[in-house]
């Protein structure tokens, strides 16, 4: 019973910040800043959302986020199902070596590396471009240890009875592997689309021009002008985590144990 | 290039060739913008050492590495206690613990601009939540961001809410493969609950325990966006973390190769506590 009590209080605090976001959202401006502050609105109203609409090109970031989003997901299934056949069912020397260089990159993330990242990106032409956002982080490594994970467990004896038929190396590849990936290809799918959704410093870096802002890049810039349109910028937070929650909510299973050694079952 | 295919190595090159160009290369190239003074606008100049030389006697960069440490080490002990602590009491596979656990890994896919964004809201002086309920209970506002005393706490108080969710799903896979036998061995001869913990359970996670440790360093280590958004650093330098001071020096200031030099002296200090933690986690994990 104690055990109970502890989690639900818990889970209260851990969800105000949310609530306070989104009643706040739904006050008129007039309510957001009166002091003191009330903790159920008034009135409910739906300027914050309206203003943004009108105010803001939210329909240009959106479209700019969703096409960062999608795209860098199909880059990132394809690398993630090379790689990690590669190093699942490779017999090259240097795999291990290859692996652990990969594991670098867990740590070794764009917070760190932004200075160079900035120029190499530069130097490619990428700047203000939403390709920029899209090639430096199609590749993961947390991906691709998953799917290295994953076909381990494909029996080798499928490839080897496919060779012997007189398969190539890329009809097994796209007869076999793939096929037998479909699970992993929606979890990769699903994790890819979101770490975009909310990338920050590759968009914080990388674009300058407000028509190429993703929505977290447009969120954050709200906020960087002098006097704060508190109103927009919660609706804006609203929208900006509403996708988020969508997806959580129906993929909560895959979330909680996807990447989990294990989680996965083909 | 027939042998490349035949040993599946060709399958590896798309993702090495973008694991070269962005993670591999940018370390090299830091190395080398270190040695020289650009602004963007005018040609690179060759300076030897100047930068690190300058890198010694910045005042903030140290500070900056400090706040870094200070907010790691105020960070992971919450994290920890409070998701071991979640781990044990949903670790079920009841219909309780499975709705719950949501609750509380939910803020981990939350993009860090929103999350800072919110907690922005709810500490803000005159127009949060926790300050309304305070004055409400007869106390003075408190200045939660504009206090430099605070403001860090502050900024520790959302990472904790964004990773401890993580964390317990961690906790809670390592105690889900705890023997069972173990706990029922235990209870006949008599162990009451604490010693339970204490002498059977917590020794049996030291591998979850020390994967939590791990990571939680390098999430917080890294940290940049929450603070970004939630305090910019302030007030004055006392929640500036190392990659913002080194994001300020490139992007605000346009000292490329100085804060190439910065990210140099980072990535080393990086290194360091990874190789360190992961030193810790073989020899733990060798015992058992």
């Amino acid at each position: 019973m104690t055990r109970k009590i502890v989690v639900i209080i818990l889970a209260i605090i851990f969800m105000i910040p949310v609530y306070w976001t989104v009643i706040s959202s739904f006050k008129t401006l007039g309510e957001i800043y009166q002091y003191p502050p009330t903790i159920f609105p008034k009135h409910f109203s739906l300027e914050g959302y309206n203003s943004i609409f009108k105010n803001m090109d939210f329909i240009r970031y959106l479209g700019n986020t969703l096409f960062v989003a999608i795209v860098s997901t199909i880059f990132t299934v394809f690398l993630c199902l090379t790689v990690g056949y590669s190093l699942a069912k490779g017999t090259f020397r240097g795999k291990n070596f290859l692996s652990s260089l990969i594991m670098i990159t867990l740590f070794i993330t764009a917070e760190i590396t932004m200075v160079p990242l900035f120029i190499i990106i530069r130097k490619l032409g990428l700047m203000n471009s939403l390709w920029g956002l899209i090639i430096p982080a199609v590749f993961t490594p947390t991906g691709t240890f998953t799917a290295v994970q994953y076909m381990k467990d494909i029996p080798d004896e499928l490839l080897e009875s496919a060779k012997i038929d007189g398969a190539t190396e890329i009809q097994i590849f796209n007869r076999i592997i793939v096929p037998l990936s479909k699970p992993l290809i929606a979890a990769l799918s699903i994790f890819s689309f979101t770490w975009r959704w909310n990338d920050f410093i590759l968009p914080l870096i990388v674009i300058n021009e407000s028509k190429l802002y993703t929505i977290q890049l447009a969120l954050s810039s709200l906020q960087g002008q002098y006097g704060v349109a508190w109103n927009e910028v919660l609706a804006l937070t609203v929208l900006s985590i509403v996708p988020t929650l969508i997806i959580f909510l129906l993929f909560q299973n895959l979330f909680m144990k996807g990447l989990m050694a294990g989680g996965l079952k083909y | 290039m027939r042998k490349w295919v035949r040993n599946r190595f060709v399958f590896s090159i798309p993702s090495l060739i973008l694991f070269l160009l962005f993670t591999f290369v940018p370390v090299v190239i830091t190395i080398y913008f270190s040695f020289y003074s650009w602004d963007l606008l005018h040609p690179m100049k060759f300076i030897g050492f100047k930068n690190f030389k300058d890198l010694l006697s910045d005042n903030w960069f140290w500070n900056s590495i400090f706040v870094s440490f200070k907010y790691t080490f105020l960070s992971v002990p919450l994290i920890f206690i409070l998701s071991l602590i979640l781990g044990i009491f949903l670790q079920e596979e009841d219909r309780f613990s499975k709705t719950f656990r949501a609750f509380f890994y939910w803020p981990y896919m939350v993009p860090l601009v929103a999350a800072g964004t919110m907690w922005k809201w709810l500490l803000s002086t005159d127009t949060g939540m926790i300050n309304a309920i305070l004055s409400k209970l007869g106390f003075s506002n408190i200045s939660w961001l504009e206090n430099p005393h605070l403001a860090l706490l502050s900024t520790v108080l959302v990472q904790v809410w964004v990773l401890t969710g993580f964390m317990m799903m961690l906790f809670i896979t390592g105690l889900q493969n705890i023997p069972q036998e173990l706990h029922e061995a235990a209870i006949v001869d008599g162990a009451n609950k604490f010693q339970l913990f204490w002498k059977i359970t917590f020794p049996l996670l030291k591998n979850t325990s020390v994967l939590v440790i791990i990571l939680s360093i390098a999430y917080c280590f890294r940290n940049f966006t929450i603070v970004y958004i939630l305090t910019t650093g302030g007030p004055g330098y006392a929640t500036t973390v190392t990659p913002l001071y080194i994001y300020q020096q490139a992007f605000s200031s346009y000292r490329i190769g100085y804060a190439s030099a910065m990210s140099l002296v980072f990535l080393i200090i990086i290194f360091f506590v990874s190789f360190f933690a992961f030193r810790v986690q073989e020899k733990e994990s060798g015992e058992i």
